[in-house]
């Protein structure tokens, strides 16, 4: 609570910098990394409803830093509170994005590595993969929270930008680095300025700086099963709105689309783009 | 072990995140004529829709400060290794030249590519570059 409080003061107050240039999607991504330098500060929760155990909400961190033109790196720190039951820490995640083609596309790929140590309790739902299903996150807190688990993530992303629209498609792969089978899953993801071209004048809720959109995405079972059978598949709209300061607002109601899936997520969250922070630590040295 | 991988990991992380920090970078705007050589024939010859434009070249003024002067510089001079866009390599490029460089961008060299931002605002930003003109030597 008190982060927030201080983005919102630091995007009041700031003079205008660094506005990313990324899509507002929670769970897809596109190709579009990190400017070189800059250091996105961001926090976001999700609220989600099951049958099966106390609704709840789990919010989460990120340091997302763009290392070069082709590199981003981001860390993450996850927790939850299930509503009922009790308050935890999750865990921590390391990602990696690496775009091996230095130039644009009609479909740029983007690969993706992604070190995971949480455990049974994380609830963010980052990702959808294998047989995921919302009865997963019905364990108690206290028992969940004892089963630590290392995996590595992988995504190919391929995006591609056509006058204004952004269509992104993640293809997911994920392996516990226990003796757990590879599990996949997929992302999909579309948004668009409401204005295409910016006004003359400086505006904070003007059309050029809403986008909307939407993502849809599920599991596709592990390397053993690949199939539909028993996962879970969402579909979410998106708005945000991306104020000229670097401060991005963002909110995306979630649909679960069979019985495997929570009937209701509701993600929201808020983004401050830190301008040359590379810059400015190189001039600490 | 699983200890020590985040704390290692993040440690790799913050190396390679100041790994530019002893370097002494050098402005050459001639690494921007070198890419923009590679430019295909047909969209060198692209205009500008907005060219001429008075609301254009503020829109784009604005963008350029959103987007653009946290590397370039609030007067486009440029910053540590980002281009002089007032240099007259830059002004006599043409404007369909620049469009394809600022949708590609330079990755090798840190410019990245602003294909993110839709093509109208990058026409615009490109007007209000085209708008600085060479400075008076």
């Amino acid at each position: 609570m008190i982060l927030l409080l201080v983005l919102v003061a630091a995007g009041l107050c700031c003079p205008p910098r660094a506005a990313a240039q990324e899509n507002p999607y929670f769970v897809a991504y596109s190709h579009h990394l990190e400017e070189p330098g800059n250091l996105e500060v961001e926090v976001y929760s999700i609220y989600g409803t099951q049958k099966a155990g106390g609704d709840f909400i789990a919010p989460w961190m990120e340091l997302e830093y763009g290392v070069t033109a082709w590199w981003t790196t981001e860390f993450y720190i996850d927790s939850q509170t299930t509503f009922g039951d009790s308050t935890v820490f999750t865990g921590t995640r390391w990602e990696n994005r690496f775009r091996p083609l230095m130039r644009e596309h009609w479909i740029n790929p983007v690969l993706y590595v992604e070190f995971e140590n949480t455990t049974d309790a994380d609830k963010t739902l980052k990702e959808v993969v294998g047989i995921d299903n919302q009865f997963d996150a019905a364990e108690p807190n206290s028992e969940a929270n004892r089963s630590h688990t290392h995996e590595i993530e992988t995504k190919l992303i391929l995006s591609s930008d056509y006058k204004g629209w952004n269509f992104s498609e993640n293809f997911i792969g994920e392996k516990n680095l226990g003796h757990e089978p590879w599990e996949f899953g997929y992302a999909l993801g579309v948004d668009r300025p409401l204005r295409l071209a910016a006004t003359p004048r400086p505006c904070n809720f003007c059309r050029e700086n809403f986008i909307l959109g939407a993502e849809m995405y599920g599991g596709l079972g592990t390397v053993k099963a690949f199939s539909l059978s028993g996962t879970s598949h969402y579909v979410a709209p998106i708005a945000a709105l991306q104020l000229p300061n670097g401060v991005t607002l963002s909110v995306s109601p979630g649909f679960g689309l069979n019985d495997n899936s929570h009937r209701f997520l509701l993600r929201w969250g808020m983004s401050y783009e830190i301008g040359g922070f590379g810059r400015k630590v190189r001039s600490l040295f | 072990m699983g200890r020590l991988l985040i704390p290692t990991l993040l440690l790799l992380a913050l190396v390679a995140a100041t790994a530019g920090a002893a370097r002494e970078w050098k402005i050459d705007d001639r690494g921007v004529l070198m890419v923009i050589a590679k430019a295909p024939v047909k969209t060198r010859a692209r205009k500008n829709p907005y060219e001429g434009q008075p609301d254009a070249v503020a829109a784009g003024e604005k963008l350029f400060r959103q987007h653009c002067a946290e590397c370039h510089g609030d007067d486009a001079r440029g910053l540590g290794r980002a281009a002089n866009l007032r240099s007259s390599l830059v002004q006599n490029a043409t404007p369909g030249e620049l469009a394809w460089f600022l949708r590609n961008g330079n990755l090798p060299a840190g410019m990245p590519p602003w294909a993110g931002i839709p093509e109208q605002r990058r026409w615009q930003i490109i007007a209000y570059i085209k708008s600085l003109g060479t400075p008076a030597q």
